[in-house]
């Protein structure tokens, strides 16, 4: 079995939310919920994981399988989703929370603005 | 002489469960049909695939023929659009995008779209067409 290692992630210039600790246990995946396949820092994450890094929108996979989702949303939906069903999500833009489902965006699971040099 | 220049047509698949919430508060989310199930409880899925040109302020949005002028496009619109299909319309009325992937148009409740809505963004190079 690999070691899998913890990460910390802190919120970039003007972004909002965490630190989160991210640890891909039993395999847990890092799924880039972005345009254009995986994004580097899904993949540097994993890579400082020993995770996996996944392109979410050319596979799913059930929540309990997500150790944290990427995602570059511009502020209004994918960033309330993810938080709502309790997915670490790290955000690449520095969005604030918003939109309908501002509610369930909280800094335990929600982290934004952040960069390479932002983790860990 | 082109009557229209249309930009994107597509059709609406699928409509999730929470979209009356974000039409509550005057927002359309559009994703295309790659979009995961987390996504589509929120969306409007629909069958686009080409971005023929960029969104630009003063195109016009046709949800099922009712038109929306497009008032501002925010940064990331376009290759988020291109990309997934997913388009944030928010019916504000701001001159300004509040969020880098917003598109917004007239404050006004938005068009009561279904399965089989048809979407439609032309140029707003286009002449005016009337009747409808």
């Amino acid at each position: 079995m690999s070691d899998y290692k913890k990460l910390v992630i802190k919120a970039g210039p003007g972004g909002w939310g965490g630190p989160l600790t991210i640890e891909p246990k039993d395999g847990r995946i890092i799924a880039s919920v972005t345009g254009g396949g995986i994004h580097p820092i899904a993949q540097r994450i994993a890579d400082l994981t020993g995770g996996t890094a996944i392109d979410g929108f050319n596979s799913t996979r059930p929540f309990d399988q997500l150790a944290a989702v990427v995602i570059d949303c511009g502020g209004t939906a994918r960033i309330g989703v993810y938080p709502m069903k309790k997915v670490p999500t790290i955000d690449i833009y520095p969005t604030k929370p918003a939109g309908p489902l501002f509610r369930f965006i909280t800094p335990q699971y929600f982290v934004s603005g952040v960069r390479v040099e932002d983790l860990g | 002489m082109e009557k229209t220049n249309l930009k994107y047509r597509a059709k609406v698949t699928h409509i999730g469960e929470l979209v009356t919430e974000f039409i509550d508060a005057g927002i359309l989310v559009f994703f295309g049909e790659q979009a995961p199930q987390e996504l589509r409880d929120f969306s409007i899925i629909h069958d686009g695939k080409e971005l023929k040109a960029d969104l630009e302020k003063g195109d016009v949005l046709y949800l099922d023929h009712v038109p929306y002028e497009i008032l501002s496009i925010g940064p990331v619109t376009n290759q988020n659009f291109a990309n997934l299909g997913h388009l944030v319309v928010k019916f504000n009325g701001a001159l300004e995008p509040e969020m880098p992937g917003d598109v917004t148009v007239a404050n006004q409740k938005p068009h009561d779209v279904k399965i089989g809505s048809v979407i439609e963004i032309v140029s707003g190079q286009a002449p005016e067409e009337q009747g409808g």
